[in-house]
């Protein structure tokens, strides 16, 4: 047996054992007090949030439902409405965000790509181009932007035998990446002036496309990853079967990469389930998500703990019954059976 | 079917690993791509089935030229090393896929999974999954997928080389035993020279991407092209000498050795079967020296003489006795001397 082995909890000294199950007590408390808090703060009236820490309802304070029934009854329909929002905005660019993202994966975790620097400096200038154009010429964007992407497509052709230095999928990974190391907030202005000329704030579209864009990177980094992992000799086997390679992709690697999907649909689900300050900018009233509720309720009056916590309940708990329901799907041994005997 | 390479070259980047590899695969025949790793012979065989791209030269399948048809248009079916099983379909859908994808009618599509599940002994286990099967029955539903659509050639890219020793026995016998019943031309990639010697109807020898020798096993063997073919077929390897050529006399050390070729070689190789030699008395042998070690196989025995300049590997009988160290002298059958030229291994004949 190796030492590095951990032993099972049956075969443990008692004392060691106490050791375990008291470090595993203290932080199983500290997991869970917060959420606790939460849910008897929901039932607190403000005076017994106010009047200093009460722990046990109907022993310390007595409970109300007063803050339940205004977020349901008083508020109803502004209720609602960010809810639903919050769930079309997440499921939705959920939904875009696999689609385009394993697509791209899958794409750099089995073909070669070369994109030539000099094209990309010619894209770069022709992006120049456009910004003058519109901010210092006045010209109409759109007119602006098929002209430079005009010449950016000539330009690459006219270039294209000059000799230059290229990049591989590597540089591209690392590109993608590299688009959330600077914090969001560095984008919201100019991404909240895009939407407003395309007349789009405060629409469901602005904030499903932002955070499409801004999950982007981390499903292509994480499928990349999962893609990587399927034994090739299962796509060609599949190709000297008579499969298409649209066919391999639905039928051999999606059924494959199932559990990585499911993870990583979670994580940005929850993501935007969360986002709080792209919504901000984008959106004011009709496309309100929930984060801003919450937040709206430390407005005039103060901080409303009570009405806050129901609405964190209410935005914790479909979460939970998501990831309880995907768990199965998240399981590992897959691939068990398909190479080697 | 018969398949032919033209002057096929394949280049990784700026490597060469084949070079102008020319192959004529007969109608029905079984042919052997045999080499060590690196050889160039899975690169062959991957080119063959279009999931690599060829340099430069022509291949052909039937007599049509499918250098740049894809894969899934070339109608051959291949038995990858891993097997590749698609882990999330049972053994009936992994059989079934080709066929599938060939939008063939159910109830004919079930009629020939089952008929090919028969013949592989797979019948049982139609419903279970890859990962509840043994290596042999993974080894036979890769097979059966294969079978399954009658394809033009097999390709078979070391297919009994995850089996454990027992087992490939087996397998390689019901392999021979398939081919031979549908007739299907199949080329088959191995490093094991048992394998190849057993299975083809011709052996093609690669190394570093060159074909060395394409003929039929019992030739590859009694009449090697070079000594690179000489010594990589047969087990033991055959016994190289190394000396000088004058007329029809080999000379080594001190000793001479009448042999069967005429010509005028500085450094030469001589090479002879452990088959055979017969270890004799001093005064009756070719070459002398002491016995340097005694391995009972079980029918015979391998005992290795360390004469002047090299060790020679004899196959004596099963009840041969004498001691480590007894000078003895080994006897050659002149019969069996294959001469070389030392410098390229290119055969004097």
């Amino acid at each position: 047996m190796s030492i590095f082995e951990s032993k099972k909890l049956g075969e443990m000294a008692v004392g060691t054992k106490i050791v375990v199950y008291g470090v595993l007590g203290i932080w199983t408390f500290i997991v869970l007090f917060p959420l606790y808090w939460v849910l008897i703060t929901s039932f607190k009236v403000p005076i017994a949030v106010s009047g200093g820490p009460f722990y046990l309802p109907f022993v310390d304070f007595l409970p109300s439902l007063h803050a339940w029934s205004y977020i349901f009854f008083d508020l109803g329909n502004d209720t609602f409405r960010p809810y639903f929002n919050s769930a079309v905005v997440a499921v939705f660019s959920t939904l875009l965000v696999m689609i385009a993202g394993s697509l791209a994966a899958y794409a750099l975790s089995r073909f070669t790509f070369r994109p030539r620097l000099l094209t990309i400096l010619i894209f770069i200038l022709a992006v120049a181009l456009v910004i003058v154009l519109v901010a210092a010429l006045g010209v109409n964007w759109l007119i602006a932007v098929t002209v430079g992407l005009a010449l950016a497509v000539i330009g690459a052709g006219m270039f294209r035998r000059t000799p230059s230095p290229t990049l591989g999928n590597p540089d591209i990974l690392f590109w993608m990446i590299s688009q959330r190391i600077f914090p969001p907030v560095v984008a919201a202005i100019p991404i909240y002036v895009m939407f407003q000329q395309v007349r789009l704030l405060d629409t469901h579209v602005a904030l499903i496309l932002t955070y499409t864009a801004v999950n982007l990177p981390i499903v292509v980094w994480l499928m990349y990853d999962f893609f990587v992992s399927i034994p090739k000799d299962l796509e060609e086997s599949a190709e000297l079967d008579g499969a298409s390679r649209i066919r391999i992709f639905f039928e051999i690697i999606l059924p494959l990469s199932k559990p990585g999907l499911v993870a990583t649909s979670l994580l940005v689900l929850i993501f935007s389930w969360n986002e709080y300050l792209l919504a901000l900018f984008l959106s004011t009233a009709n496309a309100q998500t929930m984060p801003l509720l919450v937040a709206a309720q430390n407005a005039t009056r103060g901080p409303q703990w009570w009405y806050m916590s129901v609405l964190i309940i209410i935005m914790i708990v479909p979460v939970i019954l998501l990831a309880l329901v995907l768990q199965r799907f998240i399981a590992k041994g897959l691939l068990v059976g398909a190479v080697k005997g | 079917m018969t398949v032919r390479l033209e002057k096929v070259v394949k280049f990784f980047g700026s490597v060469r690993v084949l070079h102008e590899l020319d192959l004529d695969v007969k109608e029905g025949e079984f042919l052997v791509l045999l080499g060590a790793s690196g050889s160039g012979k899975t690169t062959a065989l991957r080119m063959i089935a279009g999931l690599e791209t060829v340099s430069s030269g022509i291949i052909t399948i039937g007599g049509r030229d499918v250098t740049n048809v894809l894969p899934k248009n070339r109608d051959v079916a291949m038995v990858f090393q891993s097997y590749a099983l698609y882990p999330h379909k049972t053994v009936a859908e992994n059989i079934g896929y080709p066929l599938k994808i060939r939008r063939l009618p159910k109830p004919e599509m079930e009629a020939r999974i089952k008929d090919v599940a028969d013949q592989v002994q797979l019948t049982p286990y139609l419903a279970r999954y890859p990962r509840q099967l043994s290596g042999g029955q993974r080894q036979r539903v890769a097979l059966a997928r294969a079978m399954v659509r009658r394809p033009k050639v097999f390709l078979m890219d070391e297919p009994l080389s995850n089996l454990d020793a027992k087992l490939r026995g087996h397998m390689r016998a019901e392999l021979g035993h398939m081919q031979h019943d549908l007739g299907i031309t199949t080329i088959y990639v191995t490093h094991d020279q048992i394998e190849a010697m057993t299975l083809a109807h011709r052996v093609a020898l690669l190394e570093g991407g060159k074909l060395q020798q394409l003929d039929t096993p019992a030739n590859i063997y009694n009449d090697p092209a070079n000594l690179f073919v000489a010594q990589f077929i047969g087990s033991p390897s055959m016994n190289v000498v190394r000396g000088t050529l004058d007329g029809n006399l080999f000379m080594t050390g001190g000793t001479k050795i009448m042999v069967p070729v005429m010509g005028k070689v500085a450094e030469a190789v001589l090479g002879v079967r452990p088959e055979d030699c017969a270890v004799t008395a001093p005064e009756e042998a070719d070459v002398n020296g002491n016995i340097y070690a005694i391995e009972l196989i079980g029918d015979h025995t391998l005992v290795t003489v360390k004469t002047e300049s090299d060790m020679l590997t004899v196959k004596a009988a099963k009840d041969f006795s004498a001691k480590v160290g007894n000078a003895v002298g080994v006897r050659l059958s002149k019969d069996n001397l294959y001469l070389f030229e030392a410098e390229h291994g290119v055969r004097v004949r």
